[in-house]
């Protein structure tokens, strides 16, 4: 895993970051209607959104007065790619596990009648 | 769910029973000691653990099966190695087994893993709970994609933002 990639973690475990790139979903918008949700003060919420912008994970408008966020594709894409990879990692570990015991559960019974006991 | 065709795959499943703890479920349609077995010798575990398809071995696989003894487990892909390696805690045929695991990359983080088998009428449940050192920890590893839902959530952003991306 990459640095980069880390940081992308980082900056999503923790669910009130979550909620707000599922907020941006939906589309750009500015930082006092993204805190509205959250019983959290605006600088607060700031705070999560420079942790979001670092991993790159949001982009912010550049106009002084209203900085809209908008969220970016790559980072997550990045992360659905080891997800995928990941969750995949033990479904096929466990359906491996599933296919040899049969393999194994077969060979001892051809033992076993051979030698009556376990 | 079962799309592998595989017997009992949909029997998998992936829960937090605490803030730093991931549980994984799953049905063998095998008595325990098989099971056991197939999960602590080498010449087994090489057979399902890292054999996932053309391009996928197992060229390190070492347990010593002792309290006290150390395993590791390589782990071949197309795209490189993963490392794991841990110890023995608990060793109690065939229902139990507890070891600690460190995946090479952030040996800071070691789980502890205690792996249960229970008979259900000559089939065996597998419960295998990893415990991670912290929450942050914990979470790193579930945004991994073990936990389904996250998985789908996140392909599920990655999706719409991916539209978000080009529509500009």
């Amino acid at each position: 895993m990459t640095d980069h990639l880390s940081t992308t973690f980082y900056a999503l475990a923790d669910p009130t970051r979550r909620a707000i790139l599922a907020r941006l979903v939906t589309g750009e918008c500015g930082v006092t209607e993204l805190a509205e949700p959250f019983e959290m003060s605006l600088p607060a919420v700031s705070k999560h959104l420079r942790v979001l912008e670092r991993a790159g994970l949001i982009t912010r408008g550049r106009s002084a007065q209203w900085r809209p966020c908008a969220i970016n594709a790559q980072p997550l894409k990045e992360v659905a790619e080891w997800t995928e990879r990941y969750r995949k990692f033990w479904e096929g570990k466990f359906d491996n596990l599933e296919l040899y015991l049969q393999e194994l559960k077969a060979k001892e019974k051809t033992n076993g009648s051979k030698r009556r006991g376990k | 769910m079962a799309a592998s065709g595989v017997a009992n795959s949909e029997t998998f499943t992936v829960t937090t029973p605490s803030d730093t703890e991931i549980q994984l479920t799953r049905l063998f349609d095998a008595p325990r000691h098989l099971v056991f077995e197939a999960m602590s010798k080498p010449e087994h575990i090489k057979r399902w653990w890292g054999n996932l398809g053309d391009g996928y071995s197992v060229p390190v696989c070492e347990v010593d099966l002792r309290i006290g003894g150390k395993w590791r487990f390589v782990n071949r892909h197309p795209k490189g190695e993963a490392e794991f390696y841990g110890e023995y805690r608990e060793i109690d045929p065939p229902g139990r087994i507890v070891f600690t695991e460190i995946y090479a990359p952030f040996p800071d983080a070691p789980s502890v893993v205690t792996a249960t088998l229970a008979d259900e009428n000559g089939k065996t449940r597998l419960v295998a709970t990893s415990n991670y050192p912290s929450k942050m920890v914990r979470d790193m590893v579930l945004q991994t994609g073990m936990e389904k839902g996250a998985a789908k959530s996140y392909d599920r952003l990655d999706e719409v933002s991916m539209q978000l991306a080009t529509s500009r």
